[in-house]
């Protein structure tokens, strides 16, 4: 029972830290919203990480899953805020919607993409979030190109006051809850069979595969729980919180970019890089909006480009490497 | 009257495949010889088409002189590229490459817009038209119809008839080999890595004339997605089955457009760039070597 705890050692600083991140956005007036962004980016760090951090895989059109989960909430108030009786179980519905759009596009991409490797499978994933993208705006479903704006219909069926306090904070403490379980499902996943089947897949699939590793099985579950994290990040901090969804704004590949930028500053298949990861992006993303609004991107493509080239193993990554053989050990992974 | 419709619209996405084609050489050939994915590829399309708008505007020279001159600053942008972020990453994960170009081309784009602004911008380059019993094409398009083929043909003859050509083919097809048999393969990456861009952005030239008003800096996402369905419809590192698949990818996409139009109550321009995508889900799954690409 004891080492079963002690494997779990590593998940008291990620946890400790979105737990002052609480704090401080709780306690410290005028501090939720900036706090809110971080958790959202570490929640999508942490998510993506799931899968591409054990396998190598690259899923460029991660951005998917979160915008079908933002679609699945969308769909949930839009159409079921009608009966009056359902009250707050409309979100219910509407995450559960959210899942189950994300479960179905990620086991239809997972048996048809993950068949592909390297530069096939991330072009293959971009295919797929614009196929998806540009079928609802020109088939017109789901209400295409103009989206849905159900703002109105929430606020008519809960009352205003119960949506001000959903939607400013607990579509944010969602996002804390989600990111906390990702960091525990990716612990859960590395000290496991998963993980160590993952890791064979990553150093060379081939060889897992004749040594008798079911490779399509774990990549599968790997690729869903990762999808299935982001459509709750999509439903909770664009669905709900916004209040509308528009095609053109959530399936787009900046956001992909985002989650990746977020992982490669923390370090790709760690535990803690994503929370290091999207701390830093975030507060350097805020912070750049405010002094110069309209030139963050400008500023951040070099320095992208200058930590991909000049250490591309992160914070933690490095961290890693430094703490090796001291008690730190066991709780930097 | 459809078929009249159809025939006209199949005509002008001919002359677009052929651009489209000339506009994927270079994803390929770079995809074949350092096997990256540069996801930055439709920003240097975008660049092509800022250096046709400034020589003809501001310097009043026509789009022809602006082909060997985006050429030459292709080639520049390339080696440059290259030099201070690609050669590390050949070797590297994917992970690093795909960021890489895909941060340089948001780079690209920021620039564009911190130097020429947002708006759309474009010219008109009047050199009169040829009138058909079903449409009628600006000579401007047909003229980019024919820069596209002997752009074609020019990389077509430097691949298979050149010292140099034989070298970047050697080491696409295997690069320890061709290390081995004495090829400077470091160099090759930086020739063809060049070349590439070279040709991309000597295809923006190109492109301009069929977007009177649709130039922007941020034009080249839309090329960079078009580029990827094209590049693996013709084998992903064959830049000639580029060619060719642009071709059938132009005829495709305007072909597919005037039907879906005939269908009421949808978007037919988003249905059409849908099924671009569909077609390049359903490729992979089937053929991932491409409709012309070897087995």
């Amino acid at each position: 029972m004891k080492k079963n705890i002690v494997k779990y050692y590593p998940l008291i600083p990620v946890l400790a830290v979105y737990l002052i991140m609480f704090l401080i956005g709780f306690f410290m007036p005028g501090m939720w919203q900036m706090v809110a962004l971080l958790a959202f980016y570490c929640a999508l760090g942490q998510s993506w990480n799931i899968f591409m951090g054990m396998t190598g895989y690259v899923d460029f059109g991660y951005v998917t899953f979160i915008a079908l989960g933002t679609y699945g909430m969308s769909l949930g108030i839009t159409y079921f805020s009608q009966f009056e009786w359902l009250g707050m179980g409309i979100i219910v519905i509407g995450l559960i919607l959210a899942m189950f759009l994300a479960a179905l596009a990620a086991l239809l991409e997972a048996a048809i993409a993950l068949r592909l490797r390297g530069a096939y499978f991330a072009i293959a994933c971009i295919g797929i979030n614009e196929g998806l993208r540009y079928f609802i705006e020109g088939a017109k479903i789901w209400g295409g190109s103009e989206g849905l704006i159900f703002f109105g219909a929430l606020t008519q069926s809960l009352g205003r006051e119960t949506v001000n306090q959903l939607t400013t904070f607990w579509a944010d403490f969602s996002v804390f809850v989600i990111a906390a379980l990702a960091a525990f499902l990716n612990m859960h996943y590395m000290r496991s069979k998963i993980g160590y089947a993952l890791t064979a897949v990553r150093e060379d699939e081939d060889a897992a595969k004749v040594m008798g590793v079911n490779t399509t099985k774990y990549k599968t579950l790997a690729f869903l729980t990762s999808g299935l994290l982001g459509a709750a990040v999509g439903a909770m901090a664009w669905g709900l919180k916004l209040g509308h969804v528009y095609p053109g704004d959530v399936f787009v590949i900046h956001y992909t970019i985002e989650c990746i930028v977020v992982v490669l500053l923390g370090g790709a298949g760690t535990l803690l890089g994503p929370v290091v990861g999207g701390l830093i992006y975030g507060l350097s993303k805020y912070w750049l909006a405010i002094i110069m609004p309209g030139f963050q991107l400008l500023i951040f493509a070099p320095i992208i480009i200058i930590i991909i080239v000049a250490f591309p193993e992160g914070v933690i990554g490095v961290l890693k490497q430094r703490v090796k053989r001291t008690a730190l050990e066991k709780y930097i992974v | 009257m459809i078929f009249e419709l159809l025939a006209g619209n199949l005509t002008h996405g001919l002359l677009l495949g052929g651009v489209y084609g000339v506009a994927t050489m270079g994803l390929s050939l770079i995809f074949g010889v350092i096997n990256v994915v540069n996801v930055g590829h439709g920003q240097f399309i975008m660049v092509g088409a800022f250096v046709t708008l400034i020589l003809f505007t501001a310097l009043g020279l026509s789009p022809v002189i602006a082909i060997p001159v985006a050429l030459i600053i292709g080639m520049a942008l390339g080696f440059l590229f290259f030099y201070t972020v690609m050669r590390k990453l050949i070797k590297a994960p994917e992970l690093a490459s795909l960021l890489a170009t895909f941060a340089v081309g948001i780079l690209l784009e920021e620039l564009a817009k911190l130097i020429f602004g947002a708006d759309f911008r474009g010219y008109y380059w009047d050199v009169g038209k040829i009138i058909l019993p079903f449409t009628t094409i600006p000579m401007s398009k047909l003229y980019a119809f024919i820069g596209s083929i002997a752009i074609a043909l020019f990389l077509y003859f430097w691949f298979s008839k050149t010292r140099s050509g034989t070298a970047v083919r050697s080491v696409i097809e295997d690069s320890e080999g061709a290390r081995v048999c004495g090829v400077n393969v470091d160099w090759i990456y930086a020739l063809s890595f060049a070349i590439g861009i070279g040709i991309t952005v000597m295809s923006g030239v190109l492109l301009t004339m069929f977007i009177p008003v649709g130039i922007n800096p941020y034009m080249g996402g839309a090329y960079t997605l078009k580029a990827f369905v094209i590049a693996v419809l013709g084998g992903l590192t064959s830049p000639y089955g580029a060619f060719f698949a642009g071709l059938i990818f132009g005829l495709v996409e305007n072909g597919a457009y005037t039907l879906f139009a005939l269908i009421p109550g949808v978007a037919p321009f988003s249905l059409t760039v849908s099924l671009a995508f569909w077609m390049l889900f359903f490729l992979l799954l089937v053929k991932p070597t491409g409709l012309l690409g070897k087995k």
